[in-house]
């Protein structure tokens, strides 16, 4: 919807000129706005909460394209911003211009949230590399600077470095409705004139003003960039910083009116509660209590449904497919059923966990919850050197670690993302609860529920274990910096803006995890179908008699001090690599029980007991207690490992396999050797 | 204890106070920044600086304050709290 002029005075836009400074060109003023590597380049800057992630999505919409930049952690989205410049915007007595003409083609970059040119965090010196670091050539063709109205002069100190520079430049207003409660008037011609650039009042929420952005995008760009703003000889930064906030505070007296008493705004008297010294805290656990519940309880009957109707209908269909043209029975079954529909199904089992995590995750970000979250947990979580917001994804990793790996992108700094990535699988997702559940109903009987819960404890050990850890040898100033948090007005999540960013971080954990989990899980039957003895058929033959049994066989001694050495049981920590689910279903193919559930202690359970008393020399308790906690500290999963390669990169990634797998052997050893000397 | 002091008394113990003890819903003027450069710069670009006006409008879980400057709402830990001093506007 383009903001017209009735609109702009509805955003209290004093527009006193019929039309707007920056849009003063005809459509036959057209840049060069080709596709592909001839398109200019746009790159949308401004501070964290400006509206600047959700203007780049209403500008993109699903044409972005997600990566990790080189050489960083830091996520820059690039888009293809096609827009379609307004009639407003043609200065035409009698507008007569060739529709195709208005149309403008561009690459919008999305750079991270930054208050100003002097980088605080690996986002910000991105940021600042990319505007002014690199050479000219490479630097975008025009800057979109987002800027709230609601506090303009905090905005404001990035235009006042960039204006330094000579760096083309826009101004796009956001929270025009915010800075209206708030009873702040703006007038853009005044502003415009005060800045010496272009001014824009645009709405991204109800994607209002677009069509009147790309029109004043399109005439900068045909500009040439201003001249750079004088600033004081001297390198005293405080001089700097004087003269800078001199010029604010003359924009702002210039272009907007404000009564001379803030109101109280109805942000205020929720944060009189949401932030309080105690309720705030209880509302936060209540809201991640609900976050990880709606992640587990209601996303659980739909993963049973999509697993049932693959390994059921989906699975029975391709096999009677395959049986129909004579491949059945044959290699080709199993790599089709066992290995391509199970990888896929599994990764399609995500799907509603991921669609509910990210759903809920765009919501406490547009509703502004997350920075109050921060401000809540900050004391607790800065122990272990992490920011408040940092709880949320650990709490979300008891439900599934892998939706919590990507919730990490929360954290606004790359080292607070690696860490938190790397604490997450040390909670215990509900996967690692079946078997637990099932080894403490073999091994504790009647104590089977303390047994769990004793798991969880150690989780919440680990976590906090590991974090002081990494904390004191790889990130010593990390937690150090103190709290300083802009606070945003609270807003309704609109049901756009959470589908549109809940649809792009799904599809971005779909295309990267989708072929690893893929190549696992066909890796892994692979395995398992050759034989390494000669006058076995290839697909058919017993597991121990595989490549990935003979292997299993090698790796068990390793277990040894742990009490649980033996091939059966490494072997299920082979497939418990791909998903902790498949552990007891391991078991029981091993064991060939009919029962693959394994829920309760039938032939299964005494086979499992006999193996664990078997390697531990008569001690199974410890040795089923050292499987556990073994089972609780080593990678999760393998979508688990592709969630972290997206989001760390590979040298985290396998750095925190590493650390896991040490830590896992380590502590089960010792819960082994200590135990045997109790039971 | 408080209502016996007399209004010139409250405003010279207010002077050159850290936020941790300063009152809320009072315009108070930043006096002083002990914090480090990286915080100081942080302040300044959400504008808190040296001179500036503003209030603190509640008390925050962690011990934590939340200040009124210009038209943001920025959230404070306690540990900032005592490296920033502020003097009530008279």
């Amino acid at each position: 919807m383009a903001l017209t002029e009735p609109q702009s005075r509805n955003l209290n836009l004093l527009a006193s000129s019929p039309q707007l400074p920056s849009v003063k060109a005809c459509c036959h003023t057209t840049t060069d706005a080709g596709a592909g590597p001839e398109a200019p380049v746009v790159a949308l800057v401004g501070a964290p909460n400006t509206g600047k992630s959700t203007l780049f999505n209403a500008l993109t919409g699903a044409r972005v394209t997600m990566g990790n930049w080189p050489g960083t952690t830091v996520e820059v989205s690039r888009g293809v911003w096609k827009a379609t410049r307004s009639a407003a915007s043609c200065t035409c007595a009698e507008c007569t211009c060739d529709p195709d003409e208005k149309r403008l083609e561009l690459t919008l970059i999305d750079l991270p949230g930054a208050y100003s040119l002097d980088p605080h965090s690996p986002d910000e010196d991105l940021t600042r590399e990319l505007l002014v670091g690199v050479p000219v050539a490479e630097r975008p063709d025009l800057c979109v600077v987002a800027c709230d109205a609601s506090r303009l002069a905090n905005s404001l100190y990035l235009v006042a470095q960039l204006r330094e520079q000579g760096v083309a430049m826009l101004v796009a207003l956001t929270m025009l409705d915010v800075a209206a409660k708030r009873g702040v008037q703006i007038d853009t011609v005044a502003l415009s004139a005060a800045l010496g650039c272009p001014v824009i009042g645009i709405d991204p929420r109800r994607r209002a003003g677009l069509e009147a952005l790309a029109g004043a995008v399109g005439e900068a760009l045909g500009e040439a960039a201003p001249t750079p703003r004088r600033r004081p000889d001297t390198s005293d930064e405080l001089e700097l910083d004087d003269d800078r906030f001199g010029w604010i505070a003359a924009a702002v007296e210039a272009g907007t009116s404000a009564p001379s008493e803030q109101p109280r705004t109805w942000s205020d008297r929720v944060d009189r509660w949401v932030t309080a010294p105690v309720l705030g805290p209880l509302i936060f656990l209540g809201v991640m209590w609900m976050v990880f519940q709606i992640t587990t309880v209601v996303a659980a009957p739909l993963q049973d449904l999509l697993d049932g109707l693959f390994t059921g209908p989906v699975s029975a269909g391709a096999t009677w497919l395959l049986g129909a043209i004579g491949l059945g029975g044959t290699w080709v079954e199993g790599l089709v059923v066992d290995g391509l529909i199970a990888g896929v199904g599994m990764l399609l089992t995500f799907v509603p966990l991921m669609t509910l995590m990210f759903v809920l995750l765009a919501l406490l970000e547009d509703s502004g919850y997350l920075a109050r979250a921060a401000v809540v947990a900050d004391r607790l979580m800065r122990s272990i050197g992490l920011p408040g917001r940092a709880f949320l994804p650990l709490i979300v990793g008891f439900g599934c670690n892998v939706p919590a790996i990507s919730a990490t992108r929360i954290l606004p700094g790359a080292r607070q993302r690696v860490l938190t990535a790397l604490l997450v699988p040390f909670t215990s997702c509900t996967a690692r609860l079946t078997v637990f559940v099932m080894l403490g109903t073999i091994f504790f009987g009647e104590y089977a529920g303390t047994a769990v819960f004793v798991m969880y404890v150690i989780s919440i050990h680990l976590v906090v274990l590991a974090g002081l850890v990494l904390r004191r040898t790889l990130w010593r100033t990390m937690g150090t910096e103190p709290l300083i948090i802009d606070l945003p007005a609270y807003q309704r999540p609109t049901l756009r803006l959470t589908a549109s960013v809940a649809w792009l971080r799904l599809k971005g954990f779909l295309q990267t995890a989708s072929g690893i989990i893929v190549a696992t899980v066909a890796a892994v039957w692979l395995l398992q179908s050759i034989p390494v003895q000669a006058g076995e058929a290839f697909g058919e033959v017993p597991v121990q008699d595989s490549v990935y049994g003979v292997a299993a066989q090698a790796v068990a001694p390793v277990f040894a001090p742990a009490g649980f050495g033996s091939w059966e049981t490494a072997s299920t920590l082979a497939v418990g690599f791909v998903a902790k689910e498949a552990v007891i279903s391991s078991w029981a193919q091993t064991y060939a029980v009919a029962d693959p559930d394994g829920g309760a202690p039938g032939a299964l359970g005494t086979a499992v007991l006999n193996s664990f008393t078997e390697s531990s020399g008569g001690h199974p308790v410890p040795a089923a207690l050292a499987f556990m906690v073994f089972l609780l500290a080593y990678t999760p999963c393998v979508a688990t490992v592709a969630a972290q390669w997206r989001e760390i990169g590979p040298r985290w990634t396998l750095f925190g396999i590493g650390m896991q797998l040490v830590t896992a052997w380590v502590l089960a050893v010792a819960v082994f050797q200590v135990g045997r000397l109790f039971w | 204890m408080r209502a016996l002091l007399d209004k010139a008394t409250l405003t010279h113990m207010y002077v050159g106070m850290d936020l941790a003890s300063a009152p809320l819903h009072t315009s108070l003027t930043l006096l002083e920044a002990d914090a480090p450069q990286s915080s100081r710069q942080r302040l300044a670009s959400l504008g808190l600086r040296v001179g500036t006006r503003f209030t603190l409008l509640q008390k925050t879980a962690g011990g934590g304050r939340v200040a009124l400057v210009g038209g943001s709402r920025i959230a404070l830990g306690a540990q900032l709290l005592r490296q920033l001093r502020a003097e009530v506007v008279r």
